[in-house]
This record gives structure tokens, C-alpha cells and sequence, in this order.
């Protein structure tokens, strides 16, 4: 629980021989100081001799035939050493569909498009020369709405894609059609999803250099340079051992930096051409013009209950607009189909998402993937449910929330599973039941202003996600001669803190204070391999990835202790940078004077592990049943809003989450994350919107995208649900996304509780809600 | 963005004056505004930039007989913190309140909010509301020449305003508002302060018995210059602010105004907010 917290303390807090842990400490981010001063070096500081700076000519079309493509102008300008158009590169595509060539020579699809790409002196002189390449074109019918895309006859963007189809997925568990006769009450609605995008404050970006060997060097901000390495290779016709990926500090990533994307390929054949270092590093316009958004959605659910609330059966069809390639957007049906089959208890199940081609930007993952959207959905018909069946919406959810040891008919199987705590805590901190009541009752009380608390819960991975062949990563320990610690983790650090509980769960299994270790994260030729940052997977699995690789490092410094000091191993124990005896905390020797002695005997020896963690999960099967994670996170959000029905402008005033994160590791940590998370999640509810009209982003920058600034965060409760889950580090389960998921949905049934006005599109904006309460005569 | 290709700091208004009379200059204040549009390609530098802000008398807030002087360069911030006019016109504090950001406030200028002449400026609608004119020099025949203009005829279109190539702007004068002078500022965004207005609305009158008296209403974001709504002024114009009242002048105020639909609302939402935030504000006055 939030409140009376332990105070914040510098280093670990001082151990004794009960076992003061370093668990649920607050401890600050080993790269705070850094970071807080200026003086980490992102990408953007970066640059290497010899440098060349490159800029992408993107498309002035939505849809049309490449005619010509001029670039003599452009290589005229002094300062210019390359320009590549798709005549010059493979014509691979990318992306799940692989329809996505990284430049565009037949045709462009969107104004995010590719076309040409100038290496060049300065930046400037880049930017200069991608304006004076001359593309003609030959206009083609465009479409930017999804339900165009798929009527008969429409325009096709890709001559192989049939009905402008680029995924499908279905889902089915029971017999929905049966549920439904068994249902005393239905509910149906469609809704509606915006793009909105991460607003990295580091942009994407890039520098490549081809070494003197051949081998490739990038420098780059991505999520996932393992499989990077891979798909690099497969583009660049290269032996995937010839690619070493560094990152530097990354300026946030939530998902953003999960696909390979065009311009990634593009900075390395311009190095290649050039045979100088080239960097690529978008400008903020581009990061809002060609960089990928969450996935739009238009979601219609069908739900029903019996008269005591059980739920009976849902149908979900969703219409996902691709854009014009694909990528992790269209998948987000991966994870709002466990959402929609499995949040609560649920006999009858259906699932359906086509995803089609337009001539829109495209999605990409995205904080929760997918989950907004469906918990958007979900949860706002667990109140309408709740609503007809009489019942008020907490007992209604607790009735059909599932128990530990439950599986969901979609096979996740939730060996911890905190939800009702979830709900009773959020709904008893917030005094959600008579706030619930009173709200309801006071809506025609002819006050311009009105308040509402509206609930909402979730489900999300919380012990990684079997996607991959392997969801595992490895840790290597090496230990020096002055006690010192270098742990080596293929996880990468995003911002998320993961470099910093990683340091925490070694130096607990070592009992060494967190000043004794150093994290390197970010060399591909140097760490072992991990599959990436994504579904919350980090703190689980890289955590255990570096207990195991702990506690092997402890068993041999305790096996040599007890040799040298003619002791049994059982009756020592490490602490506080020292071995010491386990019945009286006696001190048998420093820990790096055993290091020394170690090194420097006969038998030399260093400490040195390595160990590789790979999840008990299970890959899904065909019909996406399967234990798709080792753990599942839960969470219940009560918001508390103010309607301003003059002005449609929606406040939130308090936030109170509960969340099943296994167990607390780093509390600082947690809570920014939650916080953070909440605050995304606020954006998305209320202020920032991507307008696309007609494929034209409107608003490619700050002062008309919105993100939420600090007066607009409101007060939290944080609660911490501690379900200390088995296979879990120390207990933990993934946080990452989880806090971002369920805002929208609980601002959704908030305003429906002051108003009595039920909103199905986002995001909440004053003229959205203006004219909604307008129409339902409630303005 | 294109460069200036001479750079001149004068240290006076004369200075300036004379430099702005050799002509094809661009002249720079807070830079808020023109930085932004140069590096967007909006706006083209001319040959000179003439960077204003070593000229004293143009920092100055001064009080003389019946009017206030407000320099063109006193910042937004200083609207917020400098104590007379805190308390000679509050609602000027309170625009400020709901400006920007503190860094953008401490750049940003009267002067260049009024010359940039956007329909969305903030303090257009406070400064009309309280009779405000602006001071404009230039060289003339060898010498500084100053004119005062009322604030209602500075403005002529979206970026344009009276204010000649050769005229710097001076300063913006305000007449001593009278004893019970009431003043309110209310801004429309999606956020309470770094957001362009969707509307912004000003009121000010003198207020007695529930009565207002020289009423100045003023908007902004709603029509090609920020405007007084002159029928809704008529309306209120010393009557008793009763309901029937309040929604007229509010229905007035609403069909003076020719909002525009763009990325940040509908023109039917802001003629909405006209009259809905024209009865707030009227309601609130009442109460007062
Ligand atoms: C992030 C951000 C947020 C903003 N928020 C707001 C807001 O909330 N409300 C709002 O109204 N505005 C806002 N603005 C716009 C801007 O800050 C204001 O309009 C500001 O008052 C401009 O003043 P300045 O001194 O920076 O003008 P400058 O940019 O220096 O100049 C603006 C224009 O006026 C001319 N000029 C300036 N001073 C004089 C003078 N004395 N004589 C002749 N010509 C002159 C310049 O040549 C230029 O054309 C914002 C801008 C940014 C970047």
C-alpha cells in the first residue's frame, strides 16, 4: 500500500541478519543522475567521424504510380555524396506482411512514403537536396476509410492482397449463439478508436557504419536488437554474426521501436553507398508524420448476462484500419481477443478482426497493445450489463471475476490472479459504491458542473509472451577481484527502469549494496541474447534470467567460503559485501578478499556465470488457445472525473489503482511506472487525438497534439496487490503496460455516471462530449 | 528557414525607428512567434533582424495621469508578477495566468502578441475589453514620429495590422480603469494553460447593483481579428443582469461572432462556447 512508505534511502537500506531485503526499497534509477543533468548521450549526441547526415524524401501522394523519379537536381547541390531510390536497393519488403519496401519504386500507398534518401554533408544540405528530387506522378483512387477499403470493387493497394485483406483472425470458444438464448439481457454497441502515437521524447533514429572488416555497426534506439540482427541480415544480405547493434541511451520506446521500419535499412545503405558513417535522426514533424501510431479501431460487442449477473456469452467483430503496410498494429487481435475471452468468466466466446489496407499511416505497437481498445469496450459493457441486471458495477465484476487457479477458456491458466482483491481495493479506497450511488442520483440536479466515478479492471501478460520461438533472455555475471559486479543482460533499458531491478535482484541474491554492480545492456556483441522489450516481460523474465545467473555466481563464491574457512556451505550466508556465518552474522571474510583468494590460489579461478531463463509458457495454437504467459497481471482503476456540461470539458480528479504486481521490487520504481502508465492512459482518454483526415495528419506537432501537462494529472491512490507469484522474480509480475490499459474505459463509465451519457468514441475531448451531452439533450 | 543577412541591437526607440525606415527589416522581440514560423518556413526573414530588446524605455511600466503605459517588450510574466499592474488590471493577470509556459512567458511579449496578430492571441481581448491603444514610432522627415491607435483598429485581417513597415509598436496604453471596474478573462483549450484558445472571451464593465456599465465584451478565435461584440455590449448596457438579459446578450455575442472550422474545433462548438461562456461569465458578474 501507498501511505506510510519506508523512507527513500541513497543506497540499499543496511541489512541485518533477520533479512532487511532490498526488496520493495525505493531506490532510484542508476541512470537518473545521468539523465535528470543533461548529460546522457542519446542518439542525438552521438557522431562519429567522418559522418554523413541523411534525410528521407517521403511522398506528396496518398496513392499513385511513380512516373519519375529526378534526383539530378538534388545531386548537384554542393555537400551531397549519395542518393538512393529503389532502383539502387533490394526490393524486400518489411514488416509482418513483408509489403513494406524500405524506398518505394512502382508506387506509393501513403504520404508517409519512402521515395528517395540523400546522404549528405549537414543536415541542411540533406533536407535541401530531398526537397529538389522531382517526383512526378500518376494519380490513383485513394481510400482512407477501412469500410471503403473492403467494399466490392474498391481499389486495391496491393495487387496481391484480395479485397484489400491483410489479416483476418477468429476466435471462438462455446457457442455464442446458445449463450445468447441463455442471456436475459444484451447489450450492443460499436466503438469507436483514434490514433494517437508514443511521443517519444527521443525520436527514432540511426547511425550505421560499415568497419574497416565489413562488419556493420549500428548505433540505434531500437527495442529489439536481437531479432534487429536478424532482420537486418535478411535485407541486407548479410551473415547476421557481421551485425553488432549498440544502443545508446534510448529517449522512450513504448513499443514504438518494436518493427524494423523503412528508414532503419535506409541509413545502412546509405552508409554502404557512401562508405562514410550515416546518421539518420528524425525531426520532430517526421516522428508524428512517418513514425508508427496505436492501432485505430472500430470495435462492435455483443454481450449478455442472465438476470443474477453471470455473464453468458460476448461476439466482437473489429474493423482494424491497417494502413498502407502492415505492421504490429494489425496483430494487436493477439491481445484483445484474451481480453475480450478472458477478463472475467465467460462460457460463450467470439472473435473476429479483419485488418485492411488504406491509404493511412499504419500502427504499430503500442503501451498495451491492443488492450485500450478492447478493455474500452469490455469494460464499458460491464456497467451497461450491470446496469440492466440491476446490479451495481463492483458486485456485478466481482461475480464474474475468476479465482487463483483458474483457466479461461482461451487456456490462460491464472495461477495468481489478484482481481477481486483489485476490485475491493480500488472500490473501498475511493469510496466507490456511495460515490457510485450519490453521482447517479445527483445527474439532474441542474448543475452545470458534475461529477462521476466510473471503475474498470484489466488483463494483461505479466510473465512474458510466448511469441517467438524462445520468450527467454540470457545474464551474464562476472565478479572481479574488489567485490565488484558487471552484470551483462541481453534485456534493454528503455526508461523503463529495468537496469536498476535487475542490479536490485543480483545484489539481494549477493547481499552486495547496489553501488557494487554495473549494468551493461546495450551491446549486442558483448550481452546474450533476450527477445526484447515488449509485454511487460522485462522485469520477469531478464529479472530471473539474472537471479539464476545470481544465484549460481553464489553457490560458488559459498562452496569456496566454506573450503577456505573449513566450514559447511549451509552455514553461511552473503551480507552486506560480506560472507558471513548464518547463526550470529559473524563476519568470516570480505567478499572480494574471497574473490582474491580465489584468483589468486592454485586452483585460479574467477567468478563468472551465466545463466538463461526461458518462461514455462506456451506458444499459442491455431485457434490462439494456449498458456500464452508464465504470469498474469491484473489491475482495477476507479477514476473520479468532472464534467463541465457548459463546456464538454472533462477533469479527472483522482485516480485510485490497484494493481497485482506480484510482488513490489523496486517501490520508487513501481510507482513511477504506475504513474507514468496512468498518465498515458489519461492521454489517451482525453486529450490526444492524431487527426488523419483524408491520410493527412493534421497536427504533426506538439502545440496541436496534446499530451497531458502536469496541472492536468490527477491526485492517485496506488495500491499494490501482492499475489507473490511463484514463477515470478521474487514474486514480481510485468507492470509495464498494465497501468495504461484500463484509464480510458473507467473515464468512459465515469462520465456515464455524472451524465448519464454513454460515449463509445474517444478521446473525450470538450467539442466530443459537448456535443454528445447536446444531442442526448443532457447539455 | 532563411538567415537575416545583417543583425542590429538597437538601444534605443530612435535607434530602431531609423533602422526600420531604411525598410526590408524583421523585427524581433520574445521570438516566440517568429522563431517558430521561420523554422516552420511560415515566415521569411528580411534582409536586417533588428533584435529590440536592449531598448529600456520599452520594458517600462509607468503610470501618467489617467493612463497606464505597458511597454511593447514587458513580458507576459511580468503581467503576472509586476505589482501595479497586478493591481490596476487584474485581468491581465489572470490571461497571463493561462498563457503558455513559465519559459515561454518570461520570452514572450505584449508588443508581440499584438503584432503577431493572431485571431487566437490572448491578450487581444483583456486589452480591448479595457479601451487599450497602442503607440506606434517611425522616422518621419528625419525624426521620431509617434501615433496612438485604439486597439480596435490595429487589427485588420489574421496577421495583419495597421502598423506601418517603417513603425515599430511602443507601447500599449490603458485608460485608469474607474472605481468598481470588473474585469474577467476566460479562455476555451483542451488544457488549462500551454493550449492556443478554441475561444477566448473578456469582459469588463464597471459593476454596481448587479448592473454593468461601460460593458466591454471582447473575443478571440472566432473571427478573421479578435472583436467587440458591440450588440451584446448594447444589450447589457446598464440593465439589470437578470436571465433574460444574460441569454440575450449571450444570443447576440453568438451571431456577431464567424468562427472558422479547424484542427482544434468545429465552428459550431465555438459559437456555442461564445454564448455558453458568455453566460457563465455574465452569471458569475451577477453574482459578484
Ligand atoms: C509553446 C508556445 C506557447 C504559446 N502559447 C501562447 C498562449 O497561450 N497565448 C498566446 O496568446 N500566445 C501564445 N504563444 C505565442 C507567442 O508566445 C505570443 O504571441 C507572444 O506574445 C509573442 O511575443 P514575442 O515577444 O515572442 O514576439 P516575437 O515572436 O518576437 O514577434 C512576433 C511578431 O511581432 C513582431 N514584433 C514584435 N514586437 C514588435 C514591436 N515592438 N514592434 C513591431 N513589431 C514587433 C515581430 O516582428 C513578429 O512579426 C505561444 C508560443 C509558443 C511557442
Amino acid at each position: 500500500m501507498r501511505g506510510p512508505d519506508p523512507e527513500p534511502v541513497a543506497g540499499p537500506a543496511p541489512r541485518t541478519i533477520e533479512g532487511a531485503s532490498l526488496i520493495g526499497q525505493r531506490i532510484s534509477k542508476l541512470d537518473a543522475p545521468d539523465k535528470a543533468s543533461g548529460r546522457a548521450r542519446y542518439i542525438h549526441d552521438l557522431n562519429l567521424p567522418g559522418q554523413l547526415h541523411a534525410k528521407i524524401r517521403r511522398s506528396d501522394r496518398l496513392h499513385a504510380r511513380i512516373v519519375s523519379i529526378d534526383t539530378s537536381r538534388a545531386a548537384a547541390l554542393p555537400g551531397v555524396h549519395v542518393i538512393l531510390t529503389a532502383q539502387d536497393i533490394p526490393q524486400r519488403g518489411l514488416g509482418v506482411n513483408k509489403d513494406n519496401p524500405a524506398l518505394k519504386g512502382e508506387k506509393v500507398r501513403s504520404l508517409r512514403d519512402e521515395i528517395a534518401a540523400v546522404a549528405a554533408e549537414t543536415p541542411e544540405i540533406a533536407a535541401a537536396a530531398a526537397r529538389l528530387i522531382e517526383v512526378q506522378y500518376e494519380d490513383l483512387p485513394a481510400i482512407t476509410d477501412a469500410a471503403a477499403a473492403r467494399a466490392p470493387g474498391a481499389p486495391l493497394l496491393h495487387d496481391n492482397k484480395p479485397g484489400n485483406l491483410a489479416l483476418t483472425f477468429d476466435y471462438e470458444h462455446g457457442d455464442v449463439a446458445l449463450g445468447e438464448r441463455e442471456s436475459d439481457f444484451v447489450v450492443e454497441d460499436t466503438f469507436r478508436l483514434h490514433y494517437v502515437t508514443h511521443c517519444c521524447m527521443g525520436v527514432s533514429g540511426m547511425i550505421a557504419e560499415f568497419q574497416p572488416n565489413g562488419r556493420l555497426l549500428l548505433y540505434s534506439n531500437t527495442q529489439v536488437p536481437f531479432l534487429h540482427k536478424r532482420e537486418f541480415a535478411e535485407i541486407l544480405e548479410m551473415d547476421p554474426g557481421d551485425i553488432r547493434i549498440i544502443q545508446p541511451p534510448i529517449g522512450g520506446g513504448f513499443g514504438s521501436k518494436l518493427d524494423i521500419y523503412p528508414f532503419e535499412p535506409i541509413c545502412v545503405f546509405l552508409a554502404r553507398a557512401a562508405r562514410r558513417p550515416v546518421k539518420l535522426v528524425y525531426t520532430r514533424e517526421e516522428e508524428f508524420i512517418a513514425s508508427p501510431t496505436r492501432q485505430p479501431v472500430i470495435l462492435t460487442l455483443r454481450s449478455g448476462c442472465r438476470k443474477d449477473g453471470t455473464l453468458t456469452f460476448r461476439t466482437c467483430t473489429t474493423l482494424h484500419d491497417n494502413g498502407a503496410y502492415t505492421s504490429w498494429g494489425a496483430t494487436t487481435p493477439f491481445v484483445m481477443m484474451q481480453t475480450i475471452s478472458s477478463l472475467y468468466r465467460l462460457p460463450h466466446c467470439r472473435y473476429h478482426t479483419d485488418a485492411v489496407y488504406t491509404n493511412n499511416p499504419y500502427a504499430g505497437s503500442f503501451r498495451g497493445y491492443g488492450n485500450l481498445q478492447a478493455t474500452f469496450a469490455v469494460e464499458q459493457h460491464m456497467d451497461r450489463l450491470a446496469e440492466a441486471a440491476g446490479m451495481d458495477p463492483l458486485s456485478f465484476r466481482l461475480k464474474n471475476a475468476q479465482d487463483p487457479g483458474e483457466t479461461s477458456l482461451a487456456g490462460l491458466h491464472f495461477r495468481t490472479c489478484g482481481l477481486k482483491d483489485c476490485l475491493r481495493t480500488a472500490a473501498e479506497r475511493s469510496e466507490f459504491p456511495v460515490r457510485h450511488r450519490r453521482a447517479a442520483a445527483a445527474r439532474n440536479d441542474g448543475s452545470r458542473v458534475k461529477r462521476g466515478v466510473g471503475m474498470a479492471s484489466m488483463l494483461h501478460v505479466g510473465g512474458g509472451a510466448k511469441i517467438y520461438p524462445s520468450d527467454g533472455c540470457g545474464t551474464i555475471l562476472k565478479l572481479d577481484d574488489f567485490g565488484r559486479v558487471t552484470v551483462m543482460t541481453g534485456a534493454s533499458e528503455i526508461g523503463q527502469g529495468s537496469e536498476t531491478v535487475i542490479a536490485q535482484l543480483v545484489c539481494e541474491e549477493l547481499g552486495l549494496p547496489m553501488s557494487a554492480v554495473t549494468v551493461v545492456n546495450n551491446d549486442t556483441d558483448i550481452t546474450p541474447w533476450d527477445v526484447g522489450v515488449h509485454a511487460s516481460r522485462t522485469t520477469f523474465i531478464a529479472g530471473n534470467a539474472a537471479i539464476g545467473a545470481a544465484r549460481l555466481a553464489r553457490e560458488k563464491i559459498l562452496r569456496a567460503a566454506a573450503r577456505l574457512a573449513k566450514s559447511d556451505v549451509d552455514s553461511l550466508d552473503l551480507h552486506a559485501g560480506n560472507i558471513i556465518r548464518k547463526n550470529d552474522g559473524e563476519i568470516v571474510m570480505p567478499f572480494a578478499k574471497l574473490l582474491r583468494a580465489l584468483h589468486f590460489s592454485e586452483q585460479a579461478d574467477l567468478v563468472m556465470t551465466s545463466f538463461y531463463y526461458e518462461p514455462p509458457s506456451k506458444h499459442q495454437d491455431k485457434t490462439f488457445k494456449g498458456d500464452v504467459s508464465a504470469a498474469y497481471a491484473w489491475a482495477t482503476q476507479v477514476i473520479e472525473v468532472e464534467v463541465d456540461t457548459d463546456t464538454g470539458m472533462v477533469r479527472l480528479l483522482k485516480v485510485t489503482a490497484a494493481h497485482d504486481v506480484g510482488r513490489v521490487l523496486n517501490r520508487l520504481g513501481i510507482e513511477g511506472q504506475i504513474e507514468g502508465g496512468i498518465v498515458m492512459g489519461q492521454g489517451y482518454a482525453v486529450t490526444e487525438d492524431l487527426v488523419i483526415e483524408n491520410g493527412v495528419c493534421r497536427n504533426p506537432a506538439f502545440r496541436d497534439y496534446k499530451l497531458v501537462t502536469a496541472p492536468e494529472i490527477p491526485e492517485m491512490d496506488i495500491s499494490f496487490i501482492e499475489t507473490m507469484d511463484g514463477e515470478g522474480p521474487q514474486g514480481a509480475k510485468g507492470v509495464g503496460e498494465a497501468p495504461a490499459i484500463c484509464v480510458a474505459a473507467a473515464v468512459a463509465n465515469a462520465i456515464y455516471n455524472a451524465t448519464g451519457v454513454r460515449i463509445c468514441a474517444l478521446p473525450y475531448t470538450p467539442e466530443r462530449v459537448y456535443r454528445a451531452l447536446h444531442a442526448a439533450g443532457a447539455g | 528557414m532563411n538567415s537575416p543577412a545583417a543583425y542590429l541591437v538597437p538601444a534605443s526607440v530612435d535607434e530602431a525607428a531609423g533602422a526600420l525606415s531604411r525598410g526590408n527589416a524583421t523585427v524581433l522581440a520574445g521570438g516566440t512567434d517568429l522563431m517558430p514560423q521561420a523554422n516552420q518556413g511560415v515566415r521569411v526573414f528580411r534582409h536586417t533582424l533588428i533584435n529590440i530588446n536592449r531598448i529600456a524605455e520599452l520594458k517600462a511600466v509607468s503610470r501618467s495621469g489617467d493612463w497606464l503605459r505597458i511597454g511593447a517588450l514587458v513580458s507576459v510574466t511580468d503581467l503576472l508578477q509586476n505589482s501595479t499592474l497586478r493591481g490596476i488590471c487584474p485581468m491581465l493577470a489572470e490571461t497571463a495566468d493561462h498563457f503558455a509556459s513559465d519559459q515561454i512567458r518570461n520570452a514572450a511579449t505584449v508588443g508581440g502578441n499584438l503584432c503577431n496578430a493572431s485571431p487566437a492571441g490572448d491578450l487581444s481581448p483583456p486589452l480591448l475589453a479595457l479601451d487599450a491603444s497602442v503607440e506606434m514610432a517611425c522616422h518621419r522627415d528625419g525624426r521620431l514620429q509617434r501615433r496612438s491607435l485604439p486597439l480596435d483598429q490595429f487589427f485588420l485581417g489574421p496577421r495583419r495590422t495597421a502598423l506601418a513597415e517603417n513603425e515599430l509598436l511602443t507601447a500599449v496604453q490603458i485608460p485608469l480603469p474607474p472605481p468598481r471596474h470588473y474585469g474577467r478573462f476566460f479562455k476555451l483549450g483542451i488544457r488549462p494553460a500551454l493550449d492556443i484558445a478554441i475561444i477566448s472571451v473578456a469582459l469588463a464593465g464597471v459593476l454596481e447593483n448587479r448592473k454593468l456599465n461601460r460593458v466591454r465584451v471582447a473575443f478571440g478565435a472566432v473571427a478573421p481579428t479578435p472583436l467587440r461584440a458591440r450588440r451584446a455590449e448594447a444589450l447589457l448596457e446598464g440593465r439589470i443582469l437578470d436571465e433574460e438579459t444574460i441569454r440575450a446578450a449571450a444570443q447576440a455575442a453568438r451571431e456577431e461572432v464567424t468562427p472558422i472550422t479547424d484542427v482544434r474545433a468545429s465552428a459550431w462548438y465555438r459559437s456555442e462556447m461564445v454564448s455558453s461562456m458568455m453566460r457563465r461569465l455574465l452569471h458569475e458578474a451577477a453574482g459578484a
